[in-house]
């Protein structure tokens, strides 16, 4: 058994309290249920339909077209060696044994027994091999990028498989085992060019719990449960995904009873509205996602940390919360890591104190000599220029509500609503940090794998692009850069949670970034039709987990 | 001789007058109609701090909530008084709107004025506003936006070039009847320059026209403002009635109870002002346009 399948996450008491104030809402089973099937409705449904807003293309593990929910519709017909569990944890599953070296630098893999393709053959180590070399001779991208390590792929026997990898890596069983899809080399071998693989009766062939049985890009997918499934008949017998033009389309038919649920996250004003329908439910879950404050360190007076400090006191975190967000997000935590995740130090603390910042301010000289109201800094006006992606509502809301609050601590903020491209281009230039930076201060964010691997918490602080290749920001100290290289590399599990601690700390202290919110996941349904949904901390429950029998579960 | 006197001029222009009276009155009314309008809107605009009960841009209430004594309209997603961003809202519209088509009068009338006194320049100049006429209007619009970026001036600039045109046609057809005037013949052989016959005795006839069609253009102007607000290509953090769509469209309103008093408000606002700068103008033209004059 397992704890926690749906956390309805109304569980910040204040998110509740501010949905409350709303008026309106049937709050009926309120935040809890433990792991009692049937709780958020139907555990079993004959056809579930539901609504995307994206073209997905044809569903393989190479022509899949976006990450959420492209890649997880692809993965309900597909399996990797390891399986994130409701906590975000790598934990066995086409493989039954993960045994690493010592020194890191090779993986022994058992597979499980008795697992069969949609077309009866048997899957076997010779596929994982397989599929190595296939990834890593074919096109780039994701799968060939996790793979990038390993440097030989051998089939021992029947079910067992010795990767070696090329230097040690800390989150192998997470980026690599847990992400990579397991290919049927009898499909694939006999293709040359998976780019552009057509959709036909071999190469939908995977070894999920569903196998795609109709594809109409742009249109619909039709998904049909797999009974031999290794780890249990699917608890839905037929999916039926259908796309739409947009959200409000998407909304509109779930509430006339057209699709079942929709794989997009609701607005926040919207979870209240679905609710009072009466037919429908939201399932509400913590996700990774982050929503971030970030600045040029490179520019005066952003280059010293107790200016930064005194920006980050300055932003009231629960108010942007409440009010953007109507209470459906998780207040940013001063150390980077989301307070659900296993790595979060609770001794950081995340405080906002406008005066204690007003006093930083001072101290550094920063004062308001012409009682403008505004600090001036070597006789200029403080005054920053605040970009802001225009295609994101909430996070403009977001970006005049901090313009207000660092107002009242004296530094003047001026919003700027740009095109997404020309933002990427001032904070990310050529998506490489290595290019340098061109702004000022700029609404940011990064998705949930960010979060859900400890190592990326290097990667958005470290000096060396090599290894800081998210650090926007352009910051540098050597301190950071110590404990950024050693959460790369550290290996012993309790040794790497002591960094990760550290490591949280330091950026408390030195404020890289300001890290703001995580918005919750919030999927509308019909819990008439089905509702036993599984959520994984931090991805939310549009996964096959949510499809897969209980005590099949990782 | 009395009944001569008092017949022979009567038939002909009693009938024109009657006639002319009934189709004034009907022009008249419509005129007065748009009139008001426009004076209640710019009324509102210049009184705007004194008749909002809020600051627009202050967090005066609960997000989203409804109509009630303290907020007439209720407020939008992050608790600003929706009322006072309606009236607020007057100023942006207006100010687009009327800066909008006077820029556009300006370009329209002086490619007017050229294209009509040189016939060959004027021919050369008409292509071009051929072009600008024949162009597809939003999908023109929304790529300049994109391009030119989003900010109140940007937006000026591209409702501005897009809607000169049909003034430049107007303008040239009253210069090209003017030019061929007895008076303006004679002027030129008395040796005056172009200039100055242009500025003293062209211009003068034809700015009436073109402040009737510089308030027709207006009430295209509002439209274009909203509609390029709306889809979000204004700039989205100037209160127009167009960006408190863009807002209501983005947080859902047109989905929940709240387009009632989110979306409608500045949805009927714009289709009064513009209704109301669309009759002005048309009752001037009426009055103004010698086409469209009656005889």
């Amino acid at each position: 058994m397992y704890e926690r399948r749906i956390t309805r996450a109304g569980a910040p008491a204040i998110g509740l309290a501010a949905v409350l104030a709303l008026g309106a809402c049937g709050s009926d089973d309120g935040t809890e249920d433990a792991g009692s099937a049937g709780a958020g409705g139907a555990t079993t449904a004959e056809s579930l339909r539901i609504g995307i807003m994206s073209e997905e293309g044809n569903l393989t593990p190479h022509t899949y077209a976006t990450g959420f929910p492209g890649l997880n519709l692809t993965m309900l017909s597909y399996d990797s060696l390891m399986q994130i569990d409701e906590n975000g944890q790598p934990q066995p599953w086409l493989a039954e044994t993960v045994e690493g070296s010592a020194d890191g630098l090779s993986y022994t893999i058992g597979l499980a027994d008795g697992v069969t393709w949609h077309d009866g053959e048997a899957l076997t180590a010779d596929d994982v091999a397989f599929s190595v070399q296939y990834y890593q001779a074919g096109p780039p991208g994701r799968f060939a990028t996790a793979l990038g390590n390993i440097t030989q792929a051998v089939a021992q026997d029947e079910s067992t498989v010795v990767l070696t990898l090329a230097a040690p890596d800390p989150s192998f069983e997470l980026r690599t085992l847990a992400d990579v899809p397991i290919l049927p080399e009898h499909v694939w071998s006999g293709v040359a060019d998976p780019d552009v693989a057509p959709f036909d009766e071999t190469t939908n062939v995977g070894s999920g719990p569903y196998r795609l049985v109709e594809s109409d890009p742009g249109v619909s997918y039709s998904f049909e449960a797999n009974p031999e499934y290794f780890r249990g008949e699917p608890k839905v017998d037929e999916l039926v995904v259908v796309q739409f033009a947009d959200e409000a389309g998407a909304t509109a038919a779930l509430r006339s009873g057209e699709i079942d649920t929709m794989m997009r996250s609701v607005s926040p004003e919207q979870i209240d509205v679905l609710r009072g329908t009466g037919t429908l439910d939201v399932v509400e879950a913590p996700e990774y996602t982050t929503t971030l404050l970030v600045f040029d360190t490179a520019v005066a007076p952003f280059d010293q940390a107790e200016f930064r400090r005194a920006v980050a006191l300055a932003v009231d975190r629960q108010r942007l919360v409440d009010d953007v967000f109507l209470g459906a997000a998780v207040v940013g935590n001063a150390g980077w890591v989301h307070p659900d995740s296993p790595w979060y130090d609770e001794s950081v603390e995340t405080v906002h104190d406008p005066e204690e910042a007003a006093g930083l301010l001072d101290g550094l000289g920063l004062t308001d000599s012409d009682s403008d109201g505004i600090r001036e800094l070597d006789g200029a006006p403080l005054s920053f220029e605040l970009l802001v992606a225009s295609n994101n509502a909430l996070r403009m809301r977001l970006a005049e509500l901090i313009g207000e609050q660092l107002g009242e601590v004296g530094i003047d903020i001026e919003v700027s609503s740009v095109e997404m491209q020309t933002l990427d281009d001032a904070v990310w230039p050529g998506y490489d940090v290595a290019q340098g930076r061109n702004y000022e201060l700029a609404m940011w964010g990064w998705s949930a794998p960010s979060q859900a691997d400890i190592g990326q918490m290097a990667s958005l602080v470290a000096t060396d692009p090599a290894i800081g290749n998210l650090n926007i920001t352009g910051y540098s100290d050597p301190g950071t850069d110590a404990l950024a290289a050693q959460l790369d590399t550290e290996l012993d599990t309790t040794a790497r949670e002591q960094v990760a601690d550290e490591l949280q700390q330091r950026i408390a202290e030195e404020v890289p970034f300001v890290s703001l919110l995580h918005p919750n996941g919030a999927y509308g349904y019909n819990p008439d039709v089905f509702g036993d949904w599984v959520s994984i901390t931090g991805s939310g429950p549009m996964t096959k987990l949510s499809f897969i029998p209980g005590d099949g579960q990782p | 001789m009395t009944t001569t006197v008092s017949t022979d001029p009567e038939p002909g222009p009693a009938a024109v007058v009657r006639r002319g009276r009934r189709l004034r009155d009907h022009t008249t009314a419509l005129g007065a109609i748009g009139g008001v309008i426009v004076l209640v809107l710019v009324t509102v605009a210049v009184l705007a701090p004194v008749l909002a009960p809020y600051d627009p841009a202050e967090r005066a209430g609960t997000p989203f909530s409804s109509p009630s004594p303290d907020h007439l309209l209720g407020t939008n997603d992050v608790g600003q008084d929706l009322l006072s961003e309606m009236i607020y809202g007057t100023r942006v519209s207006l100010t687009v709107g009327i800066v909008a088509a006077a820029a556009a009068m300006l370009i329209g009338t002086v490619v007017g004025l050229i294209g009509g006194y040189f016939p060959r320049l004027g021919a050369v100049a008409m292509r071009g506003v051929d072009v600008v006429l024949i162009l597809p209007f939003l999908p023109l619009l929304i790529v300049l936006a994109a391009y030119l970026g989003r900010s109140i001036v940007n937006t000026v600039i591209i409702i501005a070039i897009l809607i000169w045109a049909p003034t430049a046609r107007v303008i040239r057809a009253q210069v090209l009847s003017l030019a061929n005037r007895d008076y303006i013949v004679a002027a030129r052989s008395m040796g005056a320059g172009h200039g100055y016959v242009l500025w003293r005795h062209v211009l003068p006839k034809t700015m009436l026209l073109a402040i009737g069609e510089f308030v027709a253009a207006t009430s295209g102007a509002i439209l274009l403002e909203s509609s390029l607000s709306f889809l979000g290509l204004g700039d989205p953090l100037q209160e127009s009635w167009g960006s408190t769509l863009y807002w209501a469209q983005a947080r859902g309103a047109f989905l929940t109870p709240a387009w009632k008093w989110w979306v409608l408000p500045p949805g009927l606002l714009i289709m009064f002002s513009a209704l109301g700068f669309a009759l002005l103008g048309y009752a001037l033209e009426q009055r103004i346009n010698p086409r469209l004059r009656r005889s």
